[in-house]
């Protein structure tokens, strides 16, 4: 039996500024920063409040699964907005969505009242599309 | 107090414990850091985080202690001092029950695997993301 998922990769064009963005705006905190043999950073975040569940920020880059052009057509892809990171929930999107604003986020729609909830959508500083979801009740 | 109010205090007490790591730990500072009593802080902490300040603290100080043995030459009496322990005896005992291993085998096993000096060997990320990443399988 599968009882939870403990990380999910989110392609980023740069670890760094991945890391500014995911820590410094939308205040997550690092889960693991280390350095693997071979030079591959293996860099995790979380939102505080839920360390079990890892975002992998990963660049894609030449290596043994990507040729140097399919990490090329990714990093356009990620550029062009075409993958999104999933949906990250608060439970007051309003106010999130101002604080957000406030640091720099850049937003595609402002809270919006869906069947579901209050939903913002939002970017990250690669491209990559997330909700912001404050769940009906 | 909303929700969020309260969040964002528990945020702030939390960040506090972190950013001082190193240092002895006073439930009635961390707590003082949330504008709640110590018993209503460490409530709203477990209940928000799923751990104790305390549990939270010994997992940020294995973690660094984790990271040192492997990035950095330093003894482990000088690891064990600058993640905040006095005693050696109790740091070496709350590691070997965090991870499974000794400080020093820790240190020696990873270091062993690993090709490069002060790197983490492939083996220490999941495999998908190593054969992803580093080397296909069975090279």
């Amino acid at each position: 039996m599968i009882t939870s998922i403990a990380h999910v990769t989110v392609y980023v064009l740069n670890q760094e500024e991945a890391l500014d963005f995911y820590v410094n705006k939308l205040g997550f905190e690092v889960g693991e920063d280390m350095t693997v043999e071979g030079g591959f950073r293996w860099l995790t975040v979380n939102p505080k409040s839920q360390s079990q569940l890892q975002l992998v920020l990963a660049e894609p880059k030449e290596g043994p699964m990507f040729t140097k052009e399919t990490a090329s057509k990714i990093r356009s892809l990620i550029e062009d907005g075409a993958f999104g990171v999933g949906v990250f929930e608060t439970d007051n999107c309003h106010k999130t969505y101002e604080e957000l604003v406030a640091k720099g986020v850049e937003f595609i729609q402002p809270p919006t009242e869906q069947l579901y909830g209050v939903e913002a959508l939002a970017v990250d500083n690669s491209g990559n599309w997330f909700s912001l979801v404050q769940r009906a009740k | 107090m909303t929700a969020n109010s309260k969040y964002k205090r528990l945020i702030s007490a939390r960040d506090y414990i972190a950013d001082h790591y190193h240092a002895p730990f006073s439930l009635t500072e961390a707590a003082a850091h949330s504008f709640m009593s110590p018993f209503h802080f460490l409530r709203a902490f477990k209940a928000n985080y799923g751990e104790t300040p305390n549990e939270f603290l010994i997992r940020l100080r294995i973690s660094k202690a984790k990271q040192m043995l492997i990035t950095e030459n330093a003894s482990v009496s000088e690891i064990c001092e600058r993640v905040g322990y006095a005693s050696l005896g109790s740091f070496s005992s709350l590691f070997l029950k965090q991870v499974g291993m000794a400080p020093t085998v820790y240190r020696r096993t990873l270091w062993q695997l690993s090709n490069e000096p002060f790197r983490y060997p492939i083996q220490a990320i999941p495999a998908c993301y190593a054969y992803h990443f580093l080397r296909k399988p069975g090279d």
